[in-house]
């Protein structure tokens, strides 16, 4: 534990002492106590760990060591309600689509479509296909959570209300 | 009858926690001064285990201790069958087995160490492949097999590799066939496929020295778990306490004892400290239970006019160095390969046989999708050769009113109504025509029907409790496992229906815990909605007959003359005169203090009546008990470039008694038929010949993503209540995954011409026939 890593998670500046070669997953999981970040394989094939990092989609699991952790702003699962507990609009949109099941798979699949629509809130239905993509479901078939990709994406332009 | 809150879809009951990252799976616990556990697994798949050296890793940075199978030659079982230890004793079996442990204060420092722990072995011959093992006699997985002790229920044969031969006798055979005017035969194969839920296995265990012991596993069976850990070291099953959190995902990956007990061994060494241990993704592929892994062969005999005679079968399973987890399915294939039909003549023989290839467990389906893939391959195949429709020979045969399964069975209408499911797919699948062959494509339509009964212990049951709060609302507590089906939500829905409350006054359990929950015997077979149900039912009708006695001293008047309505209890012929529930939860208590009657909780079970083991001679009996039947239909198109299948639609039409959650039902269905289709176009573990398997990653192990989903998938749900179910509803879950293999390959007959009868079919085999 010699070594420091300075990141903002959640709005919050956060110093952790650590070896100096830990994935942010570990930083965030094990130092941070945010578990809502999961880990299903470890090698960035199941998106389970998908958190938003300077605005992009990036697999916790995959990003490692201080060089590269060291002053990123990290938005994860816990930081995405409302501090008052009031639900994101991806967040109302993955319950009332009936896209949770288990719900290991939940948290990355909400931080995948919260940077997406960040960047790009018209995108396309092959465009929300592919960042889908990067992600496994084994529970819901994907149809529950294709629909609540539309109607996330609906609630956010505010073309839809809730 | 008119529901209030059953047939209505509402938010799930853990939907908060799991969009906010709340809710806690093992992984995310932490225990005071917890050490963590590495395994070390074997360079061979069968091997003599000639000398361990651990005084290199002991000595290694922040390593506590290092444990082998020599300090704990336990032998344990969950189903029966005692034929493995939490660690390799003498000989390894298969190459995910666990050899020792490292317990250190990081998992890095227990990482490091692994490889200082010296190992020998001797080298033996690899046995793969189920038909080949079940022969060889030179090659023993298992020397001493006769001298295990099992359940009566299972039948090895000492001196080969075969651990269990489930025979079924009925009817006489010969006679069957002779008295068909033809008959169709086929060998059928089913690999080896991972169960894959997202979240890995993982368990905590800490002992409170030697004679009481806590573990927080991922598991869908924490009694079963109790159950094997205490009698493993002897103790009272009340002293060991098992505690399940949220789950992430189980299709029966989970119901089968695995990493448990050696977490148990591990942790028995440094008594008063946690030690946790996690699989990485590997080792849940290498080192739990895989699924599957069947070879068959099997002949179907039937008159002209389309009636079946006689069905044979030979299966043999792939079931790994260990046969306790498996047995079971072994007996449920044979059961259930004769499809949903009545055929007076049966004889099947299934063997399950050990290979060294990691156990076979539970897996979605349990036997039913190997021996659904066989029953309905055969009857299209039948359907060509007397030329009749594929639908037709089916309704001719189908199990309906009076009619007897192949274990003699009387079916009922009650039971479900498998013409009405085949209706609703014939009716959405071949209303339009089918579109003709392109420059790109192929195209093909095709059918299967299933049946589904559970195969539990004769004694399983599901138990409840319900205690009224003193402001009336209502804790609903059970012990089956919320693993993503739904089974909170169903739970609530059943006892808000059951008590007359809306559900937001009904709080249902969130953690299972085995000193708290009432006893459930199992979270498996697709059976928590009707057995949980049932048991909310009959608890709910003893806590509102509390309240009723509670009443009944206030008012002065008999407890049968009341009525209970959620908010109060009243006089059925003067509803004015009226106590209010949360008056009556804890007794009455008049304005002096003075306090009647009795505390508002009770508690119930439920379990399957009549229900046995099979017949040892015959195979025969009430091993069913109850049934969901179901048909699925599919039009897909073949690349003729690329052979890869796109499903342009898939059916299923399931007779399900009753729908307590639409949302949460059709999420079942999607769900399973996706797995189903990965089972059958992409997923299958692959072994070196040396037992290693290659591709024990999800980069090389292929899953569906969302690109792979069914163009539409349409649901039709029948509901012929079942007679014992609560509000009519029957088991459902597994279910969808059961008939799509099939489904699949009768429809890429229709596309291709060709019999495929090996699943996963991939794109170079399509291609293979194609040109």
């Amino acid at each position: 534990m010699s070594e420091r890593i300075t990141l903002s998670v959640n709005g919050v500046r956060r110093t952790v002492p650590c070896t100096g070669n830990e994935r942010l997953l570990d930083i965030l999981r094990d130092s941070l106590d945010l578990t809502g970040t999961k880990e299903g394989c470890g090698y960035g094939a199941c998106g389970s760990c998908t958190v938003v990092v300077n605005g992009e989609a990036v697999k916790a699991c995959t990003l490692r060591g201080k060089e590269k952790l060291e002053g990123i702003e990290v938005l994860t699962i816990e930081g995405l309600a409302a501090p008052e507990g009031n639900l994101h609009p991806i967040q109302q949109a993955f319950l009332r689509a009936g896209a949770v099941q288990c719900g290991f798979c939940t948290p990355g699949f909400i931080m995948r479509l919260y940077a997406l629509y960040k960047n790009n809130p018209l995108a396309t239905a092959d465009e929300i296909k592919e960042a889908l993509s990067e992600n496994l479901c084994r529970c819901t078939g994907y149809e529950a959570i294709w629909e609540a990709a539309l109607l996330a994406q609906e609630l956010l332009k505010g073309t839809r209300v809730t | 009858m008119e529901f209030r809150y059953v047939g209505k879809t509402f938010e799930r009951t853990d939907g908060y926690a799991k969009v906010t990252g709340a809710a806690q799976y093992v992984a995310d616990l932490k225990l005071p001064r917890m050490l963590h556990a590495r395994i070390l697994r074997p360079e061979f798949a069968h091997a003599r285990i000639q000398s361990i050296d651990t005084s290199e890793a002991e000595r290694s940075e922040g390593v506590v201790k290092v444990v082998t199978g020599k300090d704990y030659p336990i032998v344990f079982a969950a189903a029966g069958f005692y034929d493995q230890s939490p660690f390799a004793v003498d000989k390894v079996r298969h190459g995910g087995e666990p050899v020792a442990a490292v317990i250190a204060d990081t998992l890095d420092h227990a990482t490091k160490a692994l490889p200082k722990i010296k190992v020998v072995y001797e080298p033996l011959p690899v046995l793969l492949d189920p038909m080949e093992a079940a022969r060889s006699k030179d090659v023993l997985i298992h020397e001493r097999l006769g001298e295990y002790r099992h359940f009566g229920s299972y039948f090895p044969e000492p001196g080969t590799n075969i651990f269990h031969h489930y025979r079924l006798r009925k009817g006489d055979i010969e006679k069957g066939f002779k008295a068909a005017d033809v008959s169709v035969e086929g060998e059928f194969e089913f690999s080896l496929s991972a169960h894959s839920a997202l979240e890995p296995h993982g368990a905590i265990c800490r002992w409170e020295g030697k004679d009481r012991v806590e573990i927080w596993a991922s598991t869908q069976a924490p009694f079963a778990l109790q159950q094997v850990v205490a009698d493993m070291f002897g103790l009272p099953h009340a002293q060991v306490r098992v505690h399940v959190s949220y789950l992430g995902g189980g299709f029966g990956g989970k119901s089968d004892v695995t990493i448990e007990p050696m977490v148990a061994c591990v942790a028995r060494a440094v008594p008063g400290v946690a030690v946790r241990y996690i699989c990485s993704r590997k080792e849940v592929m290498t080192s739990t239970v895989l699924g599957r892994g069947m070879k068959a062969r099997a002949r179907l005999g039937a008159r002209k006019n389309g009636a079946f005679t006689a069905f044979q079968a030979q299966l043999y399973f792939s079931d790994g160095a260990y046969g306790d987890a498996a047995a079971n399915v072994v007996t449920v294939a044979g059961h259930n390969c004769v499809g949903p039909y009545s055929i007076e003549h049966c004889h099947v023989d299934s063997y399950g046989v050990y290979t060294n290839t990691p156990p076979v467990g539970a897996y979605r389906g349990y036997g039913h999708p190997e021996g659904c893939f066989i029953s309905e391959r055969l009857v299209d195949m039948m359907a060509r050769k007397l030329s009749l429709s594929p639908l037709d020979l089916r309704r001719k045969n189908f199990l309906s009113e009076g009619r007897r399964n192949s274990l003699g069975e009387t079916i009922r209408d009650h039971n479900g109504d498998l013409f009405k499911c085949l209706q609703n797919v014939e009716k959405e699948l071949f209303t339009r025509p089918k579109p003709g062959e392109d420059e790109r494509y192929l195209y093909g339509r095709g059918v299967a029907s299933m049946m589904k009964s559970p195969k539990g212990a004769p004694n399983a049951s599901s138990c409840c409790q319900i205690k009224f709060c003193s402001d009336g609302s209502v804790h609903v507590n059970l012990g089956g496992i919320e693993m993503g089906q739904g089974a909170q939500q169903a739970m609530r829905q059943i006892a808000a229906e059951a008590l007359r409350l809306p559900p937001d006054r009904v709080s249902v359990f969130r953690e299972v815990d085995t000193q708290h929950s009432p006893w459930e015997w199992q979270t498996v077979a697709s059976m928590f909605t009707y057995r949980g149900g049932n048991a909310i039912l009959k608890t709910a009708e003893k806590a509102i007959r509390l309240l009723k006695e509670n009443a009944a001293t206030v008012l002065r008047v008999l407890a049968d003359d009341l009525d209970y309505d959620g908010e109060s209890v009243f006089l059925k012929t003067d509803p004015d005169r009226k106590v209010a529930v949360k008056d009556l939860a804890r007794g009455y208590m008049y304005e002096n203090g003075l306090t009647v009657g009795e505390v508002a909780e009770a508690t119930a079970g439920d379990r399957i009546p009549g229900y046995v083991e099979p017949d040892p001679k015959f195979g025969m009996g009430t091993a069913g008990g109850t049934w969901t039947f179901g048909c699925q239909g599919c039009e897909l198109r073949v690349d003729k470039k690329t052979g890869e299948v796109i499903i342009d639609q898939f059916i299923s039409s399931f007779d399900v008694g009753r729908v307590i959650s639409p949302q949460m039902i059709r999420g079942q269905m999607v769900g399973g038929v996706v797995m189903g289709i990965g089972q059958t176009l992409k997923e299958k573990i692959e072994f070196s010949e040396q037992g290693k398997i290659t591709n024990a990653t999800w980069v090389r192990y292929k899953m569906p993503r969302i690109h792979d989903i069914p163009k539409k998938q349409t649901v039709i749900f029948v509901e012929t209540p079942e007679k014992r179910g609560p509000f009519g509803a029957r088991c459902v879950a597994e279910h969808p995954m059961v008939a799509v293999a099939p489904t699949i390959l009768n429809a890429l007959y229709d596309a291709t011409g060709h019999e495929f009868s090996r699943v996963p079919v991939l794109p170079k085999d399509i291609l293979e026939v194609l040109q």
